[in-house]
Protein backbone atom coordinates (compact mmCIF):
# COMPACT_ATOMS: atom_id res chain seq x y z
CA UNK A 1 0.00 0.00 0.00
CA UNK A 2 1.28 3.45 -0.65
CA UNK A 3 1.39 6.09 1.78
CA UNK A 4 -0.26 8.65 -0.22
CA UNK A 5 -3.58 6.10 -0.17
CA UNK A 6 -3.17 5.27 3.39
CA UNK A 7 -2.76 8.65 4.51
CA UNK A 8 -5.54 10.60 5.75
CA UNK A 9 -7.45 6.74 6.80
CA UNK A 10 -9.90 7.22 9.75
CA UNK A 11 -7.98 5.27 12.73
CA UNK A 12 -11.32 3.42 14.38
CA UNK A 13 -12.28 2.01 17.19
CA UNK A 14 -13.70 -1.79 17.04
CA UNK A 15 -15.42 -1.60 20.65
CA UNK A 16 -17.11 2.08 20.16
CA UNK A 17 -16.92 1.95 16.31
CA UNK A 18 -15.65 5.60 16.76
CA UNK A 19 -13.02 7.50 14.51
CA UNK A 20 -10.23 9.04 17.27
CA UNK A 21 -7.87 10.21 14.79
CA UNK A 22 -6.67 10.09 11.19
CA UNK A 23 -3.24 9.16 10.32
CA UNK A 24 -0.92 11.38 9.59
CA UNK A 25 2.49 9.96 8.96
CA UNK A 26 4.54 6.64 9.24
CA UNK A 27 7.12 6.52 11.84
CA UNK A 28 9.64 4.42 9.95
CA UNK A 29 12.70 2.63 11.45
CA UNK A 30 15.08 3.54 8.63
CA UNK A 31 18.05 1.24 10.00
CA UNK A 32 15.39 -2.41 9.64
CA UNK A 33 12.70 -0.82 6.97
CA UNK A 34 9.94 -1.29 9.34
CA UNK A 35 7.28 1.01 9.99
CA UNK A 36 7.21 1.16 13.75
CA UNK A 37 4.04 3.31 14.62
CA UNK A 38 1.61 5.70 12.71
CA UNK A 39 1.29 9.01 13.78
CA UNK A 40 -2.30 10.73 14.01
CA UNK A 41 -4.00 14.26 13.81
CA UNK A 42 -7.16 15.34 14.85
CA UNK A 43 -7.05 12.60 17.73
CA UNK A 44 -10.03 12.83 20.55
CA UNK A 45 -7.29 11.69 23.40
CA UNK A 46 -4.10 13.08 24.60
CA UNK A 47 -2.33 10.35 22.81
CA UNK A 48 -0.94 10.97 19.04
CA UNK A 49 1.23 7.75 18.15
CA UNK A 50 -0.46 4.27 17.61
CA UNK A 51 2.08 1.47 17.42
CA UNK A 52 2.55 -1.03 14.97
CA UNK A 53 1.54 -3.72 17.71
CA UNK A 54 -1.18 -1.87 19.20
CA UNK A 55 -3.65 -2.10 16.22
CA UNK A 56 -5.64 -4.51 15.06
CA UNK A 57 -5.44 -3.70 11.22
CA UNK A 58 -4.42 -1.85 8.65
CA UNK A 59 -7.23 -2.11 6.11
CA UNK A 60 -7.46 -0.91 2.40
CA UNK A 61 -10.21 1.72 3.89
CA UNK A 62 -9.52 2.72 7.83
CA UNK A 63 -7.32 1.39 10.55
CA UNK A 64 -9.09 0.01 13.45
CA UNK A 65 -7.82 -0.28 16.72
CA UNK A 66 -9.38 -2.65 19.85
CA UNK A 67 -9.74 0.45 22.11
CA UNK A 68 -8.94 4.08 22.06
CA UNK A 69 -6.32 3.20 24.83
CA UNK A 70 -4.09 2.10 21.98
CA UNK A 71 -3.16 5.76 20.94
CA UNK A 72 -0.69 7.00 23.55
CA UNK A 73 2.37 9.24 23.14
CA UNK A 74 5.29 7.19 21.19
CA UNK A 75 7.50 5.42 23.57
CA UNK A 76 10.62 3.55 22.95
CA UNK A 77 12.27 4.06 19.40
CA UNK A 78 9.66 4.95 17.91
CA UNK A 79 9.75 7.83 20.74
CA UNK A 80 13.21 8.40 19.20
CA UNK A 81 12.61 8.39 15.54
CA UNK A 82 9.42 10.46 16.18
CA UNK A 83 11.17 14.32 14.28
CA UNK A 84 11.57 15.73 11.53
CA UNK A 85 15.20 13.97 10.77
CA UNK A 86 13.78 10.46 10.24
CA UNK A 87 11.07 11.75 7.76
CA UNK A 88 10.95 9.66 4.88
CA UNK A 89 8.97 11.99 2.36
CA UNK A 90 10.61 14.63 0.31
CA UNK A 91 14.28 13.75 1.50
CA UNK A 92 16.91 13.23 -0.63
CA UNK A 93 18.21 9.20 -1.42
CA UNK A 94 22.11 9.30 -1.21
CA UNK A 95 23.69 5.91 -1.85
CA UNK A 96 26.52 4.48 0.74
CA UNK A 97 28.30 5.63 -2.01
CA UNK A 98 27.65 9.20 -2.36
CA UNK A 99 25.21 9.37 -5.41
CA UNK A 100 22.01 11.30 -5.18
CA UNK A 101 19.26 9.40 -6.76
CA UNK A 102 16.25 12.21 -6.38
CA UNK A 103 13.68 12.70 -3.54
CA UNK A 104 11.47 10.38 -1.90
CA UNK A 105 8.07 10.58 -3.39
CA UNK A 106 5.92 8.09 -1.87
CA UNK A 107 6.35 4.84 0.44
CA UNK A 108 5.41 1.33 -0.61
CA UNK A 109 4.81 -0.61 2.68
CA UNK A 110 3.09 -4.02 3.38
CA UNK A 111 -0.17 -3.01 5.20
CA UNK A 112 -0.09 -6.49 7.14
CA UNK A 113 3.48 -6.47 8.33
CA UNK A 114 4.39 -3.06 8.55
CA UNK A 115 7.50 -3.67 6.00
CA UNK A 116 8.77 -1.16 3.98
CA UNK A 117 8.64 -2.54 0.24
CA UNK A 118 10.43 -0.01 -1.54
CA UNK A 119 10.41 3.72 -1.33
CA UNK A 120 9.25 5.85 -4.70
CA UNK A 121 11.80 7.59 -6.08
CA UNK A 122 12.04 9.66 -9.88
CA UNK A 123 14.18 6.94 -10.76
CA UNK A 124 12.26 3.62 -10.05
CA UNK A 125 11.65 2.33 -6.64
CA UNK A 126 14.20 2.07 -4.09
CA UNK A 127 13.63 -1.24 -2.39
CA UNK A 128 13.21 -1.71 1.33
CA UNK A 129 16.53 -3.80 1.92
CA UNK A 130 18.64 -1.17 0.70
CA UNK A 131 17.63 1.27 3.64
CA UNK A 132 20.73 1.67 5.81
CA UNK A 133 19.57 4.80 7.86
CA UNK A 134 17.80 8.16 7.68
CA UNK A 135 19.01 12.06 9.38
CA UNK A 136 18.57 15.48 8.70
CA UNK A 137 20.49 15.47 5.39
CA UNK A 138 19.26 12.17 3.61
CA UNK A 139 17.93 8.89 3.00
CA UNK A 140 20.97 6.28 2.93
CA UNK A 141 21.02 2.80 1.14
CA UNK A 142 23.34 0.40 0.05
CA UNK A 143 24.31 0.38 -3.70
CA UNK A 144 23.19 -2.16 -6.14
CA UNK B 1 32.37 1.27 -9.08
CA UNK B 2 34.77 3.99 -9.85
CA UNK B 3 34.56 7.06 -10.98
CA UNK B 4 36.89 10.02 -12.15
CA UNK B 5 36.85 13.63 -11.10
CA UNK B 6 38.88 16.88 -10.92
CA UNK B 7 39.95 17.80 -7.30
CA UNK B 8 38.54 21.03 -7.95
CA UNK B 9 35.09 19.87 -8.10
CA UNK B 10 35.24 17.76 -4.70
CA UNK B 11 35.22 21.34 -3.40
CA UNK B 12 32.02 22.52 -1.60
CA UNK B 13 31.03 18.33 -2.42
CA UNK B 14 28.82 17.55 1.54
CA UNK B 15 30.39 15.02 4.26
CA UNK B 16 27.63 12.66 4.98
CA UNK B 17 27.39 9.99 7.04
CA UNK B 18 25.72 6.80 6.81
CA UNK B 19 23.39 7.99 9.83
CA UNK B 20 22.13 10.55 6.65
CA UNK B 21 23.56 13.38 8.55
CA UNK B 22 25.65 16.24 6.52
CA UNK B 23 28.22 17.08 9.07
CA UNK B 24 30.29 18.81 7.05
CA UNK B 25 31.59 20.21 3.37
CA UNK B 26 34.53 20.21 1.84
CA UNK B 27 36.84 22.95 1.75
CA UNK B 28 39.93 21.30 0.14
CA UNK B 29 41.68 18.60 -0.96
CA UNK B 30 44.95 17.88 0.71
CA UNK B 31 47.99 16.07 -0.80
CA UNK B 32 50.93 14.57 0.46
CA UNK B 33 53.76 16.78 -0.63
CA UNK B 34 56.48 13.57 -0.98
CA UNK B 35 54.07 11.01 -2.49
CA UNK B 36 51.69 13.44 -4.86
CA UNK B 37 48.69 11.13 -2.75
CA UNK B 38 45.92 12.86 -1.54
CA UNK B 39 45.82 12.70 2.27
CA UNK B 40 42.73 13.66 3.03
CA UNK B 41 40.33 17.20 2.66
CA UNK B 42 40.41 20.14 5.45
CA UNK B 43 36.61 20.67 6.10
CA UNK B 44 34.14 24.19 6.00
CA UNK B 45 30.73 23.66 8.15
CA UNK B 46 27.35 23.45 6.62
CA UNK B 47 24.88 26.34 5.72
CA UNK B 48 25.71 29.75 4.69
CA UNK B 49 27.08 31.73 7.86
CA UNK B 50 29.52 28.48 8.75
CA UNK B 51 33.67 28.76 8.58
CA UNK B 52 36.40 26.53 8.53
CA UNK B 53 36.16 23.40 10.72
CA UNK B 54 39.24 22.35 13.43
CA UNK B 55 38.93 19.77 12.51
CA UNK B 56 39.79 17.48 8.90
CA UNK B 57 38.87 14.51 6.98
CA UNK B 58 41.80 11.92 7.05
CA UNK B 59 41.50 10.00 3.06
CA UNK B 60 41.91 6.78 4.69
CA UNK B 61 38.42 7.60 7.12
CA UNK B 62 36.07 8.21 3.77
CA UNK B 63 34.08 5.29 2.85
CA UNK B 64 33.23 6.35 -0.51
CA UNK B 65 33.57 8.92 -2.95
CA UNK B 66 30.19 9.45 -4.87
CA UNK B 67 29.28 12.06 -7.65
CA UNK B 68 26.93 14.15 -4.72
CA UNK B 69 28.91 13.20 -1.79
CA UNK B 70 31.48 12.23 0.48
CA UNK B 71 30.78 9.23 2.90
CA UNK B 72 32.11 8.41 6.18
CA UNK B 73 30.61 5.98 8.81
CA UNK B 74 30.26 8.43 11.51
CA UNK B 75 31.55 12.52 12.76
CA UNK B 76 33.76 9.96 15.01
CA UNK B 77 36.64 9.93 11.94
CA UNK B 78 37.45 13.27 11.87
CA UNK B 79 40.41 14.41 13.22
CA UNK B 80 42.37 17.52 14.55
CA UNK B 81 43.16 19.31 11.01
CA UNK B 82 46.92 19.07 11.85
CA UNK B 83 46.96 15.61 11.55
CA UNK B 84 45.93 15.69 8.02
CA UNK B 85 47.53 18.74 6.70
CA UNK B 86 51.07 17.86 8.33
CA UNK B 87 52.45 21.65 8.90
CA UNK B 88 55.79 19.86 8.48
CA UNK B 89 55.31 18.20 4.98
CA UNK B 90 54.53 21.75 3.24
CA UNK B 91 51.68 21.75 4.82
CA UNK B 92 48.39 21.91 1.99
CA UNK B 93 51.33 22.10 -0.41
CA UNK B 94 49.43 23.36 -3.63
CA UNK B 95 50.45 21.40 -6.85
CA UNK B 96 48.85 23.59 -9.03
CA UNK B 97 50.57 25.84 -10.92
CA UNK B 98 53.28 23.01 -11.02
CA UNK B 99 55.50 22.12 -13.86
CA UNK B 100 55.48 19.08 -15.54
CA UNK B 101 58.09 17.54 -17.24
CA UNK B 102 58.83 14.55 -18.51
CA UNK B 103 62.04 11.94 -17.88
CA UNK B 104 63.49 13.08 -21.51
CA UNK B 105 63.48 16.93 -20.04
CA UNK B 106 60.22 18.25 -21.69
CA UNK B 107 58.34 21.00 -20.53
CA UNK B 108 54.84 19.50 -20.88
CA UNK B 109 52.89 22.48 -19.24
CA UNK B 110 51.54 23.51 -15.86
CA UNK B 111 48.84 21.47 -13.56
CA UNK B 112 45.39 23.20 -13.26
CA UNK B 113 43.61 20.38 -12.06
CA UNK B 114 44.42 16.88 -10.62
CA UNK B 115 42.25 14.17 -11.71
CA UNK B 116 41.28 11.38 -8.80
CA UNK B 117 39.40 7.91 -9.47
CA UNK B 118 37.58 7.84 -6.67
CA UNK B 119 34.77 5.19 -5.43
CA UNK B 120 35.93 2.50 -2.94
CA UNK B 121 39.53 3.86 -3.08
CA UNK B 122 40.94 7.20 -3.91
CA UNK B 123 43.78 7.63 -5.69
CA UNK B 124 45.80 10.45 -8.11
CA UNK B 125 45.79 9.35 -11.25
CA UNK B 126 46.30 12.37 -13.49
CA UNK B 127 47.00 15.92 -13.84
CA UNK B 128 44.66 18.49 -16.16
CA UNK B 129 47.86 19.98 -17.82
CA UNK B 130 47.87 23.82 -19.48
CA UNK B 131 50.25 22.10 -22.63
CA UNK B 132 53.66 24.48 -23.21
CA UNK B 133 54.58 24.12 -27.00
CA UNK B 134 56.42 20.58 -26.89
CA UNK B 135 52.73 19.31 -27.16
CA UNK B 136 50.62 20.08 -30.32
CA UNK B 137 47.68 21.65 -28.74
CA UNK B 138 49.73 24.16 -27.07
CA UNK B 139 48.21 26.67 -24.22
CA UNK B 140 44.93 23.99 -24.20
CA UNK B 141 44.09 22.13 -21.06
CA UNK B 142 44.75 18.31 -21.50
CA UNK B 143 44.93 15.17 -19.10
CA UNK B 144 48.00 13.42 -18.72
CA UNK B 145 47.83 10.30 -17.01
CA UNK B 146 50.46 9.34 -14.15
CA UNK B 147 51.85 5.89 -12.86
CA UNK B 148 51.18 4.35 -10.03
CA UNK B 149 53.86 6.46 -8.69
CA UNK B 150 55.40 9.68 -9.14
CA UNK B 151 58.45 12.02 -8.01
CA UNK B 152 57.12 15.16 -7.05
CA UNK B 153 59.12 17.71 -5.47
CA UNK B 154 58.52 21.65 -4.89
CA UNK B 155 59.75 22.50 -7.77
CA UNK B 156 58.31 20.39 -11.01
CA UNK B 157 56.40 16.95 -11.50
CA UNK B 158 58.13 14.00 -13.24
CA UNK B 159 56.28 11.46 -15.22
CA UNK B 160 57.54 9.02 -18.03
CA UNK B 161 57.42 10.50 -21.41
CA UNK B 162 55.44 7.87 -22.90
CA UNK B 163 52.83 9.47 -21.17
CA UNK B 164 52.25 12.14 -24.18
CA UNK B 165 50.91 9.16 -26.24
CA UNK B 166 48.16 8.76 -23.88
CA UNK B 167 46.86 12.26 -23.43
CA UNK B 168 43.41 12.98 -23.58
CA UNK B 169 40.86 15.74 -24.20
CA UNK B 170 38.11 15.01 -21.76
CA UNK B 171 37.45 12.92 -19.08
CA UNK B 172 35.39 10.05 -20.66
CA UNK B 173 38.06 8.66 -22.91
CA UNK B 174 40.72 9.16 -19.84
CA UNK B 175 39.57 6.18 -17.48
CA UNK B 176 40.54 3.50 -20.67
CA UNK B 177 43.66 6.05 -21.07
CA UNK B 178 44.91 5.59 -17.62
CA UNK B 179 44.60 1.80 -17.85
CA UNK B 180 46.80 1.50 -21.36
CA UNK B 181 49.24 3.58 -19.76
CA UNK B 182 49.79 1.91 -16.67
CA UNK B 183 49.33 -2.02 -18.38
CA UNK B 184 52.36 -0.91 -20.50
CA UNK B 185 54.67 0.63 -17.93
CA UNK B 186 54.02 -2.77 -16.10
CA UNK B 187 54.88 -4.57 -18.79
CA UNK B 188 58.06 -3.06 -19.45
CA UNK B 189 58.93 -3.61 -15.98
CA UNK B 190 58.49 -7.16 -16.21
CA UNK B 191 60.65 -6.93 -19.42
CA UNK B 192 63.40 -6.02 -17.49
CA UNK B 193 63.04 -8.83 -15.14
Amino acid sequence: MLFSDARNHPVMTTDTASTIGKLSALIVDPTIGQVLALRLRKTTGPGDTLHWEDLTAFGPDAVTIPTAAAVTSARDRAAELDDKAAELIGKRVLTDTGNDLGAVADIDFDPASGTIISLVTPGGPVYGDRLRGCGSYAVIVTDT
Amino acid sequence: MTLLVRASDLVKRPVVTLAGEDVAQVKDVVFDGSSGEVSGFTLNGRGVFAGPLRVALPIAAVTAIGGDAVMITDEAVLVERGDVAHATDLAERDVLGDRVLTDTGVDLGTVVDVILQVGAATDVVGYEVKTAPALHHAGRRVLIPLPDTLSVSGEALIVPARAVEFVAQDLAGFGAAIEAFRTQLRGDGDAVQ
